[in-house]
């Protein structure tokens, strides 16, 4: 799943200040709210390897994240965790994340 | 470093700190956000405060060099394998993609209380935050003789990458086959603890394939290889059997430049052709001499949540210049995940938000053993509100595995992500 709609981040228990409601449009824009900003924030974790909002230099070497949908980078990343998937790096750093820090993470750098 | 700005942590208490005092939110397009220093911790906070901010928050970058030269990578300079041109990155994207305003300047000094910087080129900037990522000094006082020795080019840190980088290359070009290079390690935390031991595999294969009968020597103060251990050592074993020699618990403490030697606390001389020579380091100049440099007066204590200084309200510091959190590293990855958790905690703070209370920070640190075959070391750091640090994730991180080309290949990857990601 991902964040289509101001309604579907309430229905994932975020709260959105009056600023964010005025300037949403979208996760691939920085928002002005908390919960907006907590999210950025958190999937900036991934951009020293793979990019400012999961947008890798082309032919760079490492592998892109962008094509992926939400679901799809979250299955990738939950196997990356549990140890189904095996890697050079990516399996020591899922770990470090709760599932719901996976989630937000799909969420906000899966392909919309 | 001037000593006679090495201030103590009594003249910090005059800084007007008031912990836990927020600020009244102010009208974030008409914050002022001052940035002072270009690098991975710098440049990063620069760009995501604009992200974060929705494009609003006005951002100044003082910095004083044109482009961005990375230090990761620069053991390739060293050891013959990429050029200085190939690892910088100019700042223009940071003004014409991002509308920061980059100015080629150092700061000369700061007053906390009027929120002010003074300019070293004369003029002054007032800001609403400012964030300071200076990187490290070197506490070239620590060692007799350094200075001398420096001057007279006798020794060399290169531990900023630059012209120091081709300096030390030139160095080992120069000297005849059969002859030593020795670097020297100080106590950590220092910036970058597998750097040493990087450039030591990037000299001993220079050494193998143009001047096989030349060693190298790792004096180090520490009691044992500060990171990737196993790692390095099975690779100066595989790779460079007999031509890298490791001595721990050698602490330098003089040089003599006129017979090129360095004197220990106990162990004896050691003569070398080239002397890559690192001291103790510290918080960089500008924080020390601002007074904020309150652990052991070397390193800015921070509120990890913010990264403000405990010392100053609203200067908040970044990367190598910061007393690390527990297992935290002082690297150019670490500095880029600081001024991302520092750059949303700034903006919410302007905009009148509550700080995010969960703040994540990863390190991942690539080591080239040779020309292409590199050994990695990672982790991820969760804050504890209970303990008020961040501390590493049980079970999570780790080393590679053994060394490979695969990794290589990621590790310019690695490079030319965060370089867009800091200045792109």
């Amino acid at each position: 799943m991902h964040f289509t709609s101001v309604h579907q981040l309430k229905v994932m228990g975020l709260s959105i200040g009056t600023v964010g409601l005025l300037s949403f449009s979208g996760l691939a824009v920085a928002q002005t709210s908390p919960a907006n900003s907590n999210q950025m924030s958190l999937a900036a974790t991934c951009a020293n390897c793979h990019g400012t909002n999961g947008v890798g230099v082309p032919n760079a070497g490492m592998p892109q994240i962008n094509h992926l949908s939400p679901d799809a980078m979250l299955t990738q990343l939950k196997a990356f965790k549990s140890g189904a998937r095996t890697g050079t790096i990516m399996h020591q750093l899922a770990k470090g994340y709760s599932d719901e820090q996976l989630q937000t993470i799909a969420n906000v750098l899966g392909k919309k | 470093m001037d000593r006679r700005h090495f201030l103590g942590v009594s003249s910090v208490a005059s800084l007007g700190v008031l912990a836990g005092c927020a600020s009244p939110p102010v009208n974030i397009s008409k914050a002022n956000v001052v940035v002072v220093g270009g690098g991975y911790g710098g440049a990063t906070a620069a760009k995501y405060v604009r992200m974060f901010s929705n494009n609003t928050a006005q951002v100044t970058l003082i910095e004083p060099n044109t482009e961005f030269i990375s230090c990761p990578m620069s053991n390739l300079v060293v050891g013959g394998h990429t050029t200085i041109a190939n690892i910088s990155t100019p700042y223009d994207n940071l003004t014409k993609r991002h509308g920061i305003k980059v100015v080629k300047d150092m700061v000369a000094s700061i007053d906390a209380k009027q929120k002010t910087i003074r300019l070293a080129s004369g003029g002054s900037m007032k800001y609403d935050k400012l964030i300071l990522s200076p990187g490290t000094g070197l506490m070239t006082e620590t060692i007799k003789g350094l200075d001398k020795a420096n001057q007279e080019g006798v020794t060399v840190q290169a531990w900023k990458a630059g012209p120091e980088t081709v300096l030390l290359r030139k160095q080992l070009e120069s000297i005849k086959d059969g002859g030593v290079y020795a670097i020297s390690i100080p106590i950590a935390p220092y910036r970058c603890p597998p750097g040493p031991y990087e450039r030591a595999c990037q000299v001993a294969g220079y050494f193998k394939q143009f001047k096989p009968k030349s060693k190298v020597l790792i004096l180090d103060a520490n009691d044992d290889v500060v990171s990737k251990g196993g790692l390095f050592k099975k690779a100066w074993a595989s790779m460079y059997a007999g031509m890298i020699e490791y001595r721990p618990k050698h602490n330098v403490v003089e040089v003599d430049s006129k017979t090129k030697t360095l004197k220990f606390d106990v162990q004896n001389d050691v003569k070398a052709d080239v002397l890559n020579v690192l001291p103790l380091m510290r918080a960089g100049d500008i924080a020390v001499r601002t007074g904020i440099a309150n652990s052991n007066a070397r390193w800015v204590n921070v509120n990890y949540i913010n990264f403000e200084s405990t010392a100053a309200k609203d200067i908040h510091v970044l990367g190598d210049s910061i007393q690390i959190a527990p297992l935290m590293p002082k690297s150019g990855h670490m500095a880029n995940s600081h001024a991302k958790v520092a750059a949303a905690a700034i903006v919410a703070e302007l905009g009148g938000f509550e700080v995010n209370q969960n703040p994540v920070l990863t390190n991942t640190c690539y080591s080239f053993v040779s020309a292409d075959e590199v050994v990695h070391v990672a982790s991820v750091h969760q804050y504890d509100a209970k303990d008020k640090t961040f501390k590493t994730v049980p079970g999570s991180g780790g080393l590679s595995a053994e060394a490979s080309k695969l990794e290589g290949v990621y590790a310019w990857g690695w490079a030319r992500n965060i370089w867009a990601d800091s200045l792109g």
